[in-house]
């Protein structure tokens, strides 16, 4: 009788998983929930301005600006309430600014780094420092957005920048062996201009599998069978939706941006050789003197510690530091445990030179 | 015969296949990682790439022009010609941008350099402009 009155209750069970699952599978969770304004816009980028939570006599005077990668959605940094970077840093008192690069358009095939530094970046910055009336200014840089960053740190050294926090941040390419990506994209396999001209950007379902493909078993398989196994467990199917709804809204990359990507960085090495030309004008590393934090995951298939480390012997700033952190490219900053470890000490570093 | 409480199982029957799947896994997955690390992954996966683009090129060529010749005959603008004039757009909007800037921080000094002769609310408007959120663009990304 036990046998027979639990079947319904087996079965019921695994109809709710289905269910569970269907949902997750199908529907798009809520995130980049913290409140924010639309501050400026040029083309489709959009610089959003976090309302804040903390009295402004107890704020931070020098604003923050975030620049995430230009192939995904910034939204990283914004995952679901309880579990979102710019929640924390938002709460702990700083006036925080996020510059979306939005989705390029074949009108935008041509864009090059040279044009977000120069054109997007500069302008998000200046409008920031108007809203503010803060001379000064805080950037962080993700991923690609630490590339920009930092490029953009070199060529005007004298904008007010006064920290500049770089995550995960693929500068260094004189290690080809060491980073799958360069072997991939290496001139002999892979015919950058070939691609570009058949897509005009580069598809943003491209870039995706080459990140999927550093592991493939871990990506295809293992993640999906991870969500299966914790089905039952809300908060765990909550954290997957929120992953996976940004981890597939993918975007393309502008295809000039991307032929510098890989041809000027991945085969050439041009900025840390200090022979990157933007516009014309030698990226000089030397002249990048802001406070500099540089977090660097120790699990990093994408960006290998290498590619962050020698940045810190071509500049000028006095005040550097290297924080390691245990996990993978996304997972430092958006992983379980990013609350415990890489944000306090990224307020902890920020907070001391933000007054 | 007596009725155990039904959500105590204290063996998992699949517990032992779950260690045994993931395990396998994990296997896998270092066998997986270095095949995609090894030259020979890279050279197929660029050979099957661009092998893939040579036989669509000729497609997407004739498709191009069979395109570009009926939106002509239609008296409509190409997907060229609309980029072409997205991107001027862009530079518009650069300009006036720039304008703005340039007037804000023009009120800006006057207000600083006659905060006498201007009244303490015009002054207060000024900031207040200067630090209030951009209006949204009714342009869409």
């Amino acid at each position: 009788m036990t046998e027979a009155a639990a079947l319904p209750d087996q079965w019921s069970v695994l109809q709710q998983r289905f269910q569970t699952l269907n949902k997750v599978m199908t529907t798009k969770a809520a995130i980049a929930q913290t409140p924010k304004e639309t501050v400026w816009t040029l083309n489709k980028a959009k610089l959003y301005r976090y309302i804040p939570v903390v009295a402004p006599e107890s704020r931070h005077p020098i604003p923050l600006l975030l620049v995430f990668a230009l192939m995904n959605r910034p939204t990283i940094l914004d995952l679901r309430p309880g579990h979102s970077f710019i929640e924390y840093i938002v709460g702990r008192g700083y006036d925080v600014y996020l510059l979306d690069w939005g989705v390029p358009g074949l009108e935008d095939k041509d864009l090059k780094l040279d044009d977000y530094v120069l054109d997007y970046m500069t302008r998000a910055i200046r409008k920031v420092k108007a809203l503010t009336g803060s001379t000064e200014f805080s950037l962080v840089g993700w991923c690609i957005g630490a590339i920009l960053t930092t490029i953009y740190a070199s060529m005007r050294p004298d904008d007010g920048l006064r920290n500049l926090l770089l995550l995960t941040a693929p500068l260094d390419f004189s290690k080809p062996r060491a980073l799958t990506f360069a072997r991939w994209t290496d001139e002999k396999y892979f015919d950058v201009d070939r691609v570009l001209a058949a897509f005009g950007n580069m598809p943003g379902e491209m870039i995706d599998y080459g990140a999927k493909a550093l592991k493939p078993i871990e990506n295809d398989i293992s993640n999906y069978l991870k969500l299966w196994d914790n089905l039952d467990n809300a908060r765990a199917v909550e954290s997957w939706h929120a992953i996976n709804t940004w981890v597939t809204d993918i975007c393309p990359m502008a295809g000039g941006a991307y032929r510098q990507l890989i041809v000027d960085l991945y085969r050439h090495n041009r900025l840390m050789k200090g022979e990157l030309k933007i516009r014309g004008e030698l990226v000089n590393l030397k002249r990048l003197r802001p406070n500099l934090l540089t977090v660097i995951a120790e699990g990093d298939h994408i960006t290998p510690p290498c590619q962050s480390e020698a940045i810190l012997s071509k500049i000028s700033s006095s005040d550097t530091e290297i924080f390691r952190v245990a996990g993978g490219h996304i997972g430092i900053m958006a992983g379980s445990g990013a609350q415990k470890l890489t944000w306090p000490h990224i307020d902890q570093w920020l907070a001391a030179r933000s007054r | 015969m007596a009725a155990e409480p039904k959500d105590e199982s204290p063996v998992d029957p699949f517990e032992a296949i779950r260690g045994m799947r993931d395990s396998y896994l994990d296997a896998m997955s270092k066998v997986m990682i270095n095949a995609v690390n090894s030259e020979e992954h890279a050279q197929a996966t660029g050979a099957m790439l661009n092998s893939s683009l040579m036989a669509s090129a000729p497609f997407r060529e004739v498709l191009d022009k069979a395109t570009a010749s009926a939106l002509q005959q239609a008296s409509m603008p190409s997907r060229q010609e609309v980029a072409a004039l997205a991107g001027r757009f862009t530079n518009i909007e650069m300009r006036l941008d720039d304008m703005e800037a340039k007037l804000d921080r023009i009120i800006e000094l006057c207000s600083v350099a006659k905060p006498a002769s201007v009244g303490a609310g015009s002054l207060e408007k000024a900031k207040a402009k200067g630090k209030s959120p951009q209006r949204k663009s009714p342009r869409k990304g």
